[in-house]
């Protein structure tokens, strides 16, 4: 039997080596032709706490959502077993340490107590014991083939051929947990090298001692190999991308001519401005792309004021945050509002309120972005449903808010920042650069002129141009002036300029129509919810439902008009609003905007991506029951 | 723009209260200004909330008039991005060592060639008069119900041990003396810190001009006092030195320089060991665009800058199953 879907779990302690096996993997896939959709779950921590990878592998296409059950689990520990014992699939594979078998649930030290309570009930109603052999025994009346390796045996091998210091063992554990995956899903040893190679980039003795691990578990899994083929892969590109969002803003930021990026570190967001560190200054065929200043600074109110300085003499400049970052930054947005500055900030939502859950996705920071920052002006909130569409929207976002001189929020999320994708190479030849209305200045430059709602730029520091801003209000030469008939007249110039934005911006980039709209139901979202949503329309298509997808991609200001349109003739009870938050807030927005009020909502807040296996029985419920409201929790 | 220091003078009108040391403050900057023959187009003032606030203004060169306590975050995006332009960043006690402290602490740390002149008044004087971060314990000015709770710190000090390369006291009504301090300033690579004693003389009853009238000395009068770090070795005994007249407040103030330092690299030195075009070659001079408004960087030259993530397909050809 072959597959041309399959979900696969990785699951062992952070800190093993398990985003090493996930990066392999994948791109060992990816070689093959295959696409790949890897989402990382994690605790926060460093060492020890169970973390997961869940795979969406596929021969079709490039994967868009995630699903459960999976058909092969990787465990590296006796936790991962436990964790995820009901994740898995009749009919499933199994891969686990042999060394494990007679350890039990009340051993797991790293466990939460939560979760282990949980486990114990659930073992007890199963009339189970709480060690593993007593699980391993259960999977047979599943069907799943379970698959005992000493992790420890290999290893000993590895330590003789190659006289390791044993001390350094954990590191290998990676090289069995993909080898394992590769031998079950047919993959070939030359696929894997290349996976090993482009991660262990120029260590050649580190690749030969995990391609050796690699033939260990051949010779012992020899009779598994393929026992999850994979069919032959069908996807058209010849070349692919296999980066996390965090990977794919970086490098949208380089092409867009960013010069300036500050950042204070926070999760999800730092691997990013890393990235950008490493990219700061490039020469390739005699051009240079750069330099970008890339500042760690003291604190995010520092990020923020930085990047407005930065900005304020003619860098494109931008900070990346999180939700508790960002609420440092809001009194700089305000200050970027008054004082018409362009500035980007990549703002990557994890679970809140307060440090919430760091490490965890949300998108329950829409509303407190829109509204941010006291006084009113113009800003803009972008957002971005996959890599892809965070590559353009990155570069988007720089435009905007120079064209428009304003701040612009781009909004994503931790599901978005730390999964891995293979995607299609972006189309530099589609990509524009706008920076706006500038000017080299004449005597007597007035900054914030009033004979058009955009005043022509002046970079400070241009040759014999003098000019001032201040975040108090000001006249046109950004003096002070308390007087009320000029803070009338700036104070609304301003704000209108959300009235131009709103007229402007191409619709695509404000949102997006996908499937049929006058069929059965229409759902609505924005960012990470577009790959789930739109595996869903297909499942529900072939379950006799047909739908539609509506992406609302620049937030604010809400594209009301091209909302309108987009749901004209569609029933209000048709209209389904889905969102990784408690209130589903976007309808919070479509009803200020529209007067419409949604009443149906699907909702995730337990900090965990919603998966296809969720979201489908979710809609089929609101489209056969009374229900209103249905909130999601799957997942550990 | 010629080089007598009126014409640096803007024409907004200067609302300070009369007797206010600010005003010689500003004199001081304008006159060094001048006597630098500064271009206005490369020069901004960077100011902070509160009286001091509105210093840039009043002056005819680039300003940029701030959040509080944030002026030199502020400044240091500026100086970053543009590193040929002379930044001077103005702001008041609170705002530089109270809600700013973090951020005056960092630029110490990094060592950027900017110039920090606190308003030092002792209190917040636009919010009528509440106690500074350099209001001495137990101090009472006119505007506060009962003494003061808090301690002072040393500007001083905390300028030292954050690794500010030029360190200076200057005091408002002191103009020539300010404005020499406020020259050699500028004229420092690195960063570099004026704490200026200023009379608040509507909400500081206590540290008035007549206080400071009598307590003030310089320096420079006394011949052995030399602050200068010549090479890296003297750090130490100089460092100690700054830090022990710092602690000189009583019947004798010394204003003057307490340290330089020239030979810690500035942070655009250590910035161009890391980026070899900086700062000839800065954010905001670099190109990001070709004529046709398209990003310089194509599609070819993407897959090699960032080949390290693409990844080539090729097809096991070995591979017997079906599609």
């Amino acid at each position: 039997m072959s597959y041309s879907e399959l979900s696969i779990l990785l699951g062992g302690p952070q800190g093993s080596g398990l985003e090493t096996a996930m990066l392999m993997l994948s791109r060992a896939l990816a070689y093959r032709g295959y696409g790949v959709l890897a989402d990382r779950e994690y605790f926060s921590n460093i060492t020890g706490r169970h973390s997961y990878v869940l795979i969406a592998v596929s021969t079709r296409r490039l994967p868009r959502s995630l699903t459960y059950p999976v058909q092969l689990l990787v465990a590296m520990d006796a936790e991962t077993i436990f964790t995820h014992f009901e994740n898995v699939d009749v009919g499933s594979v199994l891969v686990y340490d042999k060394e494990v078998e007679a350890k039990k649930l009340t051993e797991l030290s790293s466990m939460e107590d939560a979760l282990r309570g949980r486990i114990s009930n659930n073992l007890r109603t199963s009339m189970l014991g709480d060690d593993v052999s007593s699980l391993l025994k259960s999977f047979e009346s599943r069907r799943v083939t379970t698959i005992g390796i000493s992790y420890q045996e290999v290893l000993k091998e590895l330590v003789e051929r190659f006289s390791l210091d044993p001390r350094t063992l954990s590191k290998y554990v990676s090289g069995i947990v993909t080898s394992s995956a590769a031998l079950i899903l047919g993959l070939d040893r030359e696929a894997l090298r290349y996976g090993f190679e482009s991660v262990f980039r120029g260590r050649a003795t580190v690749v030969e001692q995990n391609m050796y691990l690699a033939d260990l578990v051949w010779k012992e899994l020899r009779e598994f190999e393929g026992l999850l083929k994979l069919k032959k892969p069908e996807i058209d590109v010849e070349k692919v991308l296999v980066a996390t969002g965090n990977d794919v803003v970086a490098m949208a930021k380089v092409v867009s001519g960013l010069r300036y990026q500050s950042y204070y570190p926070i999760t999800p967001a730092a691997d990013e401005s890393f990235l950008l560190e490493k990219y700061e200054l490039s020469e390739v065929g005699g051009t240079i792309v750069g330099p970008i200043v890339v500042l760690q600074t003291e604190d995010e109110i520092a990020a923020i004021a930085s990047a407005i300085g930065a900005s304020l003499v003619g860098a494109r400049s931008a900070t990346a945050t999180s939700g508790p970052g960002f609420d440092l930054m809001v009194e700089g947005v305000s200050w970027a509002g008054m004082n018409e500055v362009p500035v980007v900030i990549t703002y990557y939502q994890r679970g809140g309120p307060s440090t919430g859950l760091p490490t965890r996705g949300s998108q329950s920071d829409l509303l407190s972005s829109v509204f941010s920052a006291h006084g009113e002006f113009a800003k803009v909130v972008l957002s971005s449903g996959d890599h892809l569409d965070v590559f353009y929207d990155t570069i988007e976002a720089f435009n905007i808010a120079e064209k428009y001189q304003v701040p612009v929020i781009h909004l994503l999320d931790k599901f978005l920042a730390n999964s891995t994708a293979t995607l299609p190479l972006p189309d530099l030849n589609t990509v524009k650069i706008d920076r706006g209305l500038l000017s080299k200045g004449q005597e007597g430059y007035k900054r914030f002129s009033l004979d058009s709602l955009v005043s022509p730029r002046v970079f400070l520091g241009t040759p014999g141009i003098v000019m001032w801003y201040t975040g108090d209000e000001h006249d046109e030469l950004g003096h002070i002036s308390e007087d009320p008939v000029n803070r009338v007249r700036m104070y609304s110039k301003r704000i209108k300029k959300l009235q131009l934005i709103e007229e402007e911006v191409p619709r695509d980039i404000k949102l997006r129509v996908y499937g049929h709209v006058r069929g059965d139901f229409c759902l609505i979202g924005w960012g990470s919810v577009k790959g789930v949503a739109l595996d869903a329309l297909e499942v529900l298509e072939k379950k006799g439902y047909r739908g539609a997808y509506i992406e609302v991609k620049m937030l604010w200001p809400f594209p009301a008009r091209e909302f309108l349109e987009a749901i004209d003739g569609v029933e209000l009870k048709r209209l389904i609003a889905v969102e990784h938050s408690y209130g589903v807030n976007i309808v919070a927005l479509i009803s200020m905007a529209t007067g419409l009020v949604i009443s149906k909502k699907v909702a995730k807040f337990s900090g965990r991506p919603i998966v296809l296996s969720e979201l489908v029985p979710a809609v089929e419920n609101l489209l056969t029951t009374d229900a209103n409201y249905v909130v999601l929790e799957y997942g550990e | 723009m010629g080089s007598k220091w009126v014409s640096y003078k803007s024409n907004v009108w200067v609302d300070w209260c009369p007797g206010c040391g600010n005003f010689g403050i500003l004199t001081a900057l304008l006159k060094a200004f001048g006597e630098l023959e500064l271009d206005p187009s490369k020069t901004v003032i960077v100011s902070g909330i509160g009286c001091s606030g509105k210093l840039p203004h009043f002056v005819n060169v680039n300003g940029v008039h701030t959040l509080h306590g944030r002026a030199i975050p502020f400044a240091t995006g500026i100086k970053l991005a543009n590193p040929e332009l002379t930044v001077v960043v103005c702001g008041g006690d609170g705002d530089i060592l109270g809600i700013g402290a973090g951020h005056f602490v960092a630029l110490g740390r990094r060592n950027l060639d900017i110039v920090v002149i606190m308003h030092d008044n002792g209190v917040y004087g636009l919010t009528k008069g509440q106690a500074s971060p350099t209001l001495p314990l137990n101090a009472k000015t006119k505007a506060l119900a009962k003494p003061n709770i808090q301690q002072a710190l040393n500007p001083i000090m905390l300028a030292v041990s954050s690794g500010y390369t030029f360190i200076a006291r200057g005091y408002a009504f002191e103009v020539e003396h300010l404005k020499n301090l406020i020259i050699k300033a500028i004229a420092h690579r690195g960063a570099a810190f004026i704490d200026v004693l200023q009379p608040c003389v509507t909400f500081n009853d206590v540290f008035t001009a007549e206080f400071y009238g009598k307590r003030i000395y310089k320096l420079e009068e006394d011949r052995l006092w030399d602050p200068v770090v010549r090479r890296a070795e003297e750090r130490p005994t100089k460092i100690l030195k700054a830090i022990e007249k710092s602690m000189e407040w009583g019947d004798k103030i010394p204003i003057g320089v307490f340290y330089i330092d020239s030979t810690t690299p500035a942070f655009e030195e250590r910035l161009s060991d890391r980026l070899k075009v900086y700062p000839k070659v800065s954010p905001s001079n670099s190109i990001i665009t070709t004529v046709d408004s398209k990003p310089i960087i194509n599609n070819e030259l993407f897959e090699k800058i960032f080949s390290e993530f693409i990844v080539k397909v090729q097809l096991n050809k070995h591979d017997t199953t079906v599609q």
